[in-house]
């Protein structure tokens, strides 16, 4: 199938998306969102230079009916989630947001009712639309560079003004073997350095849940969950964290999840390979203690 | 200035896993019927912006009659008007072709807000879908609205920080949380008075439903058996437990 990836230039997102095009064709084109080289060997690239979603959706869908692309393959970011809605409406083609999981005969897998539940949807019409939730599929290595065709520039409606990173201290949430997340539980934004400090032995990252985010003890881009990012650590404490299932979304793919949390009753033991029925704030610092007597 | 928001009613979204069960695919019915948490945000974030600049306000539903106390609790946090397409579709298609409906109605619409998805259905497209079919701009995943020399000003949040955008026309902007929009609790007096606000029914159109077929529906087991470390005596033997542990089975 004639399939099509949309995605900005950051590998480990294409790397995800190129394995997902794997399951319909053997070599997939793209249209790399952004400036920079395009890593990869691809069919056919296209670039195109501004990032704003809404800006885009005319000329692909232009390039995708021309084309007679059949799949057309995005993230679920935030990137993805601006363009395949209203291309969707633009191509008269299904949209599935968010999928999980591609079996044969175009049948997806995607999440319902906060991650409680697995829709299965089978595409009756071509092109179709899917953007795809990250760390579900594997990242695959991508070799080499390949040179694009100029996109565009289409009708600006939208314009970018300013673009902030947020400045991430050590190891990125996405890329840590080892995550310390706090939620609610945790109590104050000063009691989070407590989790960085217990991180840092790891040489791993901290993450909130969305409470901690709503509390403006951590910034957004920290969230962990069905809504923010989606990892996969071989260990993710969990701290304060009760384990409401739009949490666990994101870390279905952690090997090994520890809990720490005072009500033993706490959904989060449920999901977890080990549990600690304690006030995180005995523990953590013991842990950490214990981490520097075997440093 | 017309702000329209967007809100959902769902089933509790709170409900724990280990207590969650279906009916014919869906939610069972025993669970409460509560307002989508996003869109809550995105209701906060209409109300803050009729506050600052004399906006009005109207909430629009697509769904049933009995969740009208539920969209009540958006009138009493600040809306003015409340408007619900009757209809019990779950199809995003046919949600969006109902709201376009809707909108074109109420004519004079320069701002839609929305959650950013919803609390059941966890799709994020019938904002982006509506968008498209009333020839808007769509922008998700927005933490901040401004108006400035005759345009929106924006912040929206991405996976790695965010950014600033601007715009001059029509658009519809999916609402993230973030401490700025946390949902207000409406006073006593102004639930009261969302009680006696009417609502304005509108009767659902046929819309195309999109092209796929849902196969199947079900919940998918949790299979961790957790080990409990005991830390209510020697929390110091704790932590050597559970860091041996991790050890010995190699996540560490």
């Amino acid at each position: 199938m004639k399939t099509l990836i949309i995605e900005i230039i950051e590998p480990k997102r294409l790397g995800e998306l190129v394995t997902v095009s794997r399951e319909f064709c053997e070599k997939p084109d793209i249209v790399a969102v952004g400036a920079g080289q395009i890593p990869g060997s691809f069919a056919k690239a296209y670039q195109v230079e501004d990032t704003v979603a809404s800006n885009l959706v005319s000329d692909l869908a232009s390039l995708i009916l021309k084309e007679g692309y059949e799949i057309v393959l995005l993230s679920a970011s935030t990137l993805g989630s601006g363009i395949a809605a209203p291309l969707s409406i633009k191509l008269s083609a299904p949209v599935v947001s968010e999928v999980i999981g591609i079996k044969p005969e175009l049948v997806v897998e995607r999440p319902l009712y906060g991650g409680k539940a697995v829709a299965t949807y089978k595409l009756k019409k071509m092109p179709a639309v899917l953007t795809i939730r990250r760390k579900y599929f594997e990242s695959a290595d991508l070799q080499g560079f390949t040179e694009p065709t100029l996109l565009g520039p289409g009708g600006k409606k939208v314009e970018l003004i300013a673009e902030t990173e947020e400045k991430a201290e050590g190891i990125p949430l996405e890329d840590a073997e080892v995550i310390v997340s706090g939620g609610r539980g945790v109590g104050s934004a000063e009691n989070f350095s407590m989790l960085q400090n217990m991180a840092d032995f790891f040489n791993g990252a901290v993450g909130a849940s969305r409470g901690a985010v709503d509390e403006g003890w951590v910034p957004p881009t920290q969230q962990v969950g069905q809504t923010g990012k989606i990892v996969a650590p071989s260990v993710y404490f969990a701290v304060g964290i009760s384990g409401a299932s739009q949490h666990l979304a994101g870390i279905a793919n952690a090997k090994c999840v520890v809990a720490i949390n005072k009500d033993e009753d706490a959904n989060i033991f449920k999901r977890a390979r080990f549990g600690v029925v304690s006030d995180y704030k005995k523990i953590v610092p013991v842990l950490i203690e214990t981490l520097k007597e075997e440093a | 200035m017309h702000i329209v928001v967007l809100a959902k009613v769902v089933p509790d979204y709170e409900v724990p896993a280990a207590d969650f069960e279906l009916a014919n695919n869906r939610a069972h019915e025993r669970y409460k019927r509560m307002m989508g948490l996003y869109d809550e945000n995105a209701i906060e974030s209409g109300v803050q912006l009729k506050e600052k600049y004399s906006a009005s306000l109207t909430i629009l539903s697509y769904g049933g009659k009995d969740d009208i106390p539920v969209l009540r609790k958006a009138v009493a946090m600040g809306g003015e008007k409340l408007s619900l397409v009757v209809g019990d579709s779950d199809d995003p298609n046919v949600i969006a072709a109902n709201l376009k409906m809707a909108i074109d109605k109420l004519e004079d619409v320069d701002l839609i807000l929305a959650g950013q998805q919803s609390a059941d259905m966890d799709r994020g497209v019938v904002h982006g879908m509506l968008a498209e079919m009333l020839e808007f701009a769509f922008i998700p995943q927005i933490a901040k609205i401004d108006r400035e020399d005759g345009q929106w000003k924006v912040i929206q949040n991405t996976e790695s920080g965010s950014r600033e955008l601007k715009f001059g026309g029509n658009a519809v902007l999916s609402i993230t949380s973030v401490p700025e929009n946390v949902p207000r609790i409406p006073t006593v007096k102004s639930i009261f008075a969302a009680k006696k606000k009417p609502v304005n029914e509108l009767a659902e159109i046929e819309g195309n439903t999109m092209p796929i077929d849902e196969v199947s529906v079900d919940i998918p087991q949790i299979e961790s058996v957790c080990e409990f470390i005991p830390a209510e005596d020697d929390i110091a033997e704790a932590a050597k437990i559970l860091l041996r542990k991790l050890r010995e089975e190699r996540y560490i």
